[in-house]
């Protein structure tokens, strides 16, 4: 029936050309529709939050835990609302997961207060007996890299048009400023809110913990 | 019999005198099936293997050609033009009618969504469990209303309902002195009982404190000069008429499912609506335990 079309190069090419671009625009096209787009009211992270995401992947937090609800009973139930898409618009790179040796994290904000992690980063087993999670120590004596996060935060709004305002601009004095007008207030709430004075101490003296980057990143996850 | 099969059966008579030995050695008991299967298999398969092959070749030692050449030739190899079997043809045809369906319409129009089974499954859910739980005692819908009031209610109203020290409504009374007051003070139609609007100071002064204390206290005693105002409404007994008013003596079913579907603006500050969030099984459930935390049952 095609035999022709074996014959001549040309129109063979035109056809698998018209083939999967017909594919093409048929799986690409729900990509623009608004239900992709970034969902209503979420704002970019924060410096101190994004600090706190590098904490999570440095630290391999996704080994053991995603961040993705299925829309199924099961999960809705124990973790809520079925993650959407629009929901990871600022996460650069999103961190899904696939693995759950621990429990998603999607939500975790919901339903644990800063105090709760504090507790549970230093000794697992003290507020979930049969925890199998290692104790993180150290990330409550190492420090935050904020100049990377910020300098990610400038990037991508500089790169993705990504919704920051005025206060991130590049430059060691704009840094400077943000660190003592934003994101220092910011990491003091979550020390406080985590109860223990060693943290807050070193918060006051402009010393940011991993451990309160880290909170404040989850907290985020609601 | 010439030596193709010959050698083909003897090839075959090794590898099943193989298949013995194996049996033997390994002490494998043939009574029971699925060995005595497995080792049929094994025979079957040594006697096909061979006997298929030896056919095939002696096929090709022995056939020649035969039919009409097609016109096309690759470096002088040719084909022979042989009928495509008609089975092959129909299903190619279907192919080709199913492809141009499932392009432009089967794929593009009716995209499955995963959400709408999740959907599907909440709702498949919801009917069995109201269906389950239709008829359920009065001990079942209090646990099932104490752990939806644990998960649901306790973050505010505290897990025993006294409404942490005032950060909400203590549920273990039906109101406060200050809660009374304020409505006094304020009026109230959050609810649209059939009854109205109430103004607000339709009593005043020492009359509203008597009144307010009155209530607070659970009605009990002898009733203040000026509750006779309030009772035009809610009632003598204060229990709302059957339904026109707010029932001032006790939580029932028509407040609490009217707070829970429209929320509460009060004096202490506001709740949100719970519409959508319980099935009627589980409102039924929440409203008898919440009226267990007030009876002192």
């Amino acid at each position: 029936m095609f035999h022709w079309l074996e014959k001549n190069p040309f129109f063979f090419a035109v056809g698998v050309f018209v083939v999967i671009a017909y594919a093409g625009i048929i799986e690409i096209l729900p990509n623009f529709a608004e239900r992709a787009r970034p969902v209503k009211g979420l704002k970019p992270y924060t410096v101190l939050e994004l600090a706190g995401k590098e904490v999570y992947k440095k630290d391999n937090c996704i080994a053991c835990h995603s961040q993705l609800i299925r829309p199924f009973k099961s999960e809705t139930d124990r973790y809520g609302q079925y993650s959407l898409s629009g929901e990871y618009a600022y996460d650069r790179p999103f961190l899904w997961g696939s693995k759950r040796t621990g429990p998603d994290l999607h939500r975790v904000g919901n339903y644990r207060t800063p105090d709760w992690h504090a507790n549970h980063m230093w000794d697992p087993k003290s507020v979930v007996p049969e925890s199998i999670m290692p104790a993180y120590k150290h990330q409550f004596t190492n420090l935050a890299d904020l100049e990377t996060a910020y300098a990610e935060a400038v990037t991508v709004k500089k790169v993705f048009n990504t919704p920051y305002g005025k206060e991130i601009a590049p430059g060691k004095a704009a840094f400077e400023k943000y660190k003592k007008d934003i994101l220092l207030p910011e990491a003091l709430k979550i020390a406080k809110a985590m109860k223990r004075d060693d943290l807050v101490k070193m918060v006051e003296q402009g010393k940011v913990p991993e451990i309160v980057a880290l909170v404040a990143y989850l907290e985020r996850l609601k | 019999m010439n030596g193709m099969i010959v050698k083909a059966l003897v090839m075959a008579g090794v590898l099943i005198v193989a298949t013995f030995v194996v049996v033997k050695q390994m002490n494998i008991d043939l009574s029971d099936p699925v060995n005595m299967i497995t080792f049929l298999g094994a025979i079957a398969i040594a006697v096909l293997a061979f006997g298929v092959s030896a056919k095939y070749m002696q096929q090709m030692k022995t056939d020649t050609a035969t039919g009409e050449l097609a016109e096309d030739n690759w470096d002088g190899i040719g084909e022979y033009k042989n009928e495509l079997p008609a089975g092959w043809s129909w299903s190619y045809v279907g192919t080709l009618i199913w492809a141009i369906w499932y392009f432009l319409w089967g794929y593009p129009l009716n995209e499955y969504s995963q959400i709408g089974e999740y959907n599907e499954e909440v709702k498949a859910y919801n009917a069995k469990f109201e269906k389950k739980h239709k008829n359920a005692d009065q001990k079942t819908l209090k646990a099932m209303g104490e752990s939806i009031f644990l998960v649901q209610c306790a973050p505010c109203h505290g897990d025993t309902g006294d409404g942490l020290s005032g950060k909400a409504h203590d549920l273990t009374k039906r109101m406060s002195k200050a809660q009374v007051l304020g409505v006094i003070k304020n009026g109230s139609h959050y609810f649209k009982y059939p009854m109205g609007a109430m103004p607000p100071n339709l009593v005043q002064g020492k009359d509203a404190e008597e009144v307010a204390a009155y209530v607070a206290g659970g009605m009990k005693g002898d009733a203040p000069k000026a509750w006779t105002t309030c009772a035009g409404c809610h009632g003598q007994d204060g229990t709302g008429n059957g339904g026109q008013a707010p029932n001032l003596k006790a939580f029932d079913d028509t407040l609490i499912h009217n707070v829970l579907t429209m929320g509460k603006k009060g004096s202490i500050g506001q709740m949100p609506s719970f519409v959508n969030r319980f099935t009627p099984v589980q409102e039924k459930a929440l409203a008898e335990f919440i009226k267990t935390l007030s009876s002192g049952k």
